[in-house]
């Protein structure tokens, strides 16, 4: 046998043993297939999605509202900020959202908490998708009403009246809002979370009312 | 079965399967070629976007960083830079503009003597700046990837997303300096045969050091050579092909072995 094939083997091996070890025994495979390619980046796509502010109560998978969501109603509205890792959109939307929530996080930790806006209880959830497990990664295609699958996304949940019923109801937006400035984007944002306190406002006591029966 | 004839089944087959996306068929798997995973019906991931990912801002992910670098190198200790001529969508599309820039290169000798300049050599290192520079290095430093402007992205990503989704996107911050790129990039293709391949692109530099090990490669053997150089002017890379051994730029298209009046170059194994 000669060298040169010695040598060519022994890459090989080397190549595609740390591979299939890699695909076997590490979450690698799952990563790259939910983080790059069921995932749309925005940025490759060069385009942000038109975004309006438009409740539903129909979830986008049919799934029910987690049970995180439903649990946290009674306080008040719900807003869901999803993101990942790498996302420059997200590094963006940030501290807009920090801004308007008058909080602070750290980009790849389950964050949630309870804040006053305009004087009503709203109840924050950062969401980075690279590290969320359970109800609150599910929770990412339930709100995905235009299956862009595409993060940053955000959710405002409220409560609604559904033909008598009252249930809860949600809007979502997504990556920079279809806004090119900073102020924008933040009045944007503001708007999504008082068009959900007023719902939910008008809501409350019925869905509660509704709730003992 | 002609060598190109075959070479095109290759080329439709790999197409074809990089897009199974729109039959629903996700994989986890990165792209051993040039390909976005921004295309609706993209199957694999974009290995520029798993390093890039794996780099951002200091956060070095090595598994995002070394999967696909060995997908990249199991496959190119066999095949070396065949990847290029033989499976890359994005090569396929060069091979047809390819025509269109010989065409003009007749037409226009100016164009003939660009590619035999000096110069022209030192620009094939172009697309090592672009895999180490602004791939590797600078998502280390700043909130900027190649994949924000990439004209592969700009082809398969934004312009059918656009077309599925009338009305529905609005351009972002990077859009109109990737449509910029993107038409340099269509004007590169038209104008040099297979411009993208040798200058600029980075999954290219990953593969072409792995043609100086590749079992698969070309020989010529010099002593049928009679320095007709039909091969040279043949090769879609421009490479000296009389003088070549283990050619980092050579993609294995076969071109010269086929036109070879001595039949005096082959496909080698080992």
């Amino acid at each position: 046998m000669n060298k040169i094939l010695v040598i060519q083997i022994t890459i090989f091996l080397v190549f595609a043993g740390l591979f299939g070890y890699m695909v076997s025994y590490t979450s690698v495979y799952d990563d790259i297939k939910s983080t790059i390619v069921t995932t749309t980046c925005f940025s490759c796509i060069k385009m942000d999605p038109v975004t309006h502010i438009d409740f539903t109560f129909e979830t986008a998978n049919g799934q029910p509202n987690p049970e995180f969501v439903v649990d946290n109603l009674t306080k008040g509205p719900v807003f869901l900020a999803f993101r990942q890792d790498v996302c420059t959109a997200c590094d963006k939307m940030d501290p807009i959202l920090k801004s308007v929530f008058g909080i602070d996080f750290e980009k790849k930790v389950l964050f949630y908490q309870t804040v006053s806006f305009d004087g009503s209880n709203v109840t924050f959830f950062h969401i980075n998708l690279d590290h969320a497990s359970g109800d609150f990664l599910n929770a990412f295609s339930i709100y995905d009403v235009d299956v862009r699958s595409g993060v940053p996304m955000f959710v405002i949940i409220a409560l609604g009246n559904n033909s008598g019923t009252i249930q809860p109801c949600y809007a979502t937006a997504y990556s920079l809002l279809g806004e090119s400035q900073e102020e924008h984007r933040g009045k944007f944002l503001q708007d999504m979370v008082s068009m959900g306190i007023n719902r939910y406002d008008e809501n409350i006591l019925n869905y509660m009312e509704q709730a003992k029966s | 079965m002609k060598l190109q004839i075959k070479r095109s089944i290759s080329q439709i087959i790999f197409a074809f399967s990089a897009n199974l996306g729109a039959f629903g068929l996700k994989t986890g798997f990165c792209y051993p070629f040039f390909y976005c995973n921004s295309c609706p019906a993209a199957t694999s991931a974009c290995p520029i976007r798993a390093i890039e990912i794996g780099v951002s801002k200091s956060d070095w992910n090595w598994r995002f960083i070394l999967y696909p670098v060995l997908i990249i190198g199991a496959v190119g200790v066999i095949f070396g830079r065949a990847v290029c001529g033989w499976a890359c969508p994005i090569g396929s599309l060069q091979r047809v503009t390819g025509r269109v820039a010989r065409k003009l290169k007749k037409r226009f000798p100016a164009l003939s003597k660009l590619g035999q300049h000096k110069i022209e050599r030192y620009l094939r290192y172009i697309k090592y700046f672009d895999l180490f520079g602004l791939v590797i290095l600078i998502p280390i430093f700043i909130d900027f990837m190649f994949t924000n402007i990439c004209p592969a992205g700009f082809l398969v990503g934004t312009i059918p997303v656009s077309i599925l989704n009338p009305g529905e996107y609005v351009p972002n911050e990077f859009f109109y300096a990737a449509l910029v790129i993107f038409i340099l990039f269509i004007v590169l293709i038209l104008v040099v045969e297979r411009g993208w391949c040798k200058y600029f692109c980075p999954v290219g530099a990953m593969l072409a050091p792995f043609n100086k090990i590749s079992i698969y490669h070309v020989q010529v053997d010099k002593q049928k050579c009679t320095s007709c150089n039909i091969c040279s002017n043949a090769c879609p890379m421009g490479i000296d092909v009389p003088n070549m051994h283990r050619d980092p730029e050579c993609i294995l298209c076969g071109k010269c072995v086929e036109q070879c009046p001595q039949s005096g170059i082959h496909f080698r194994r080992n």
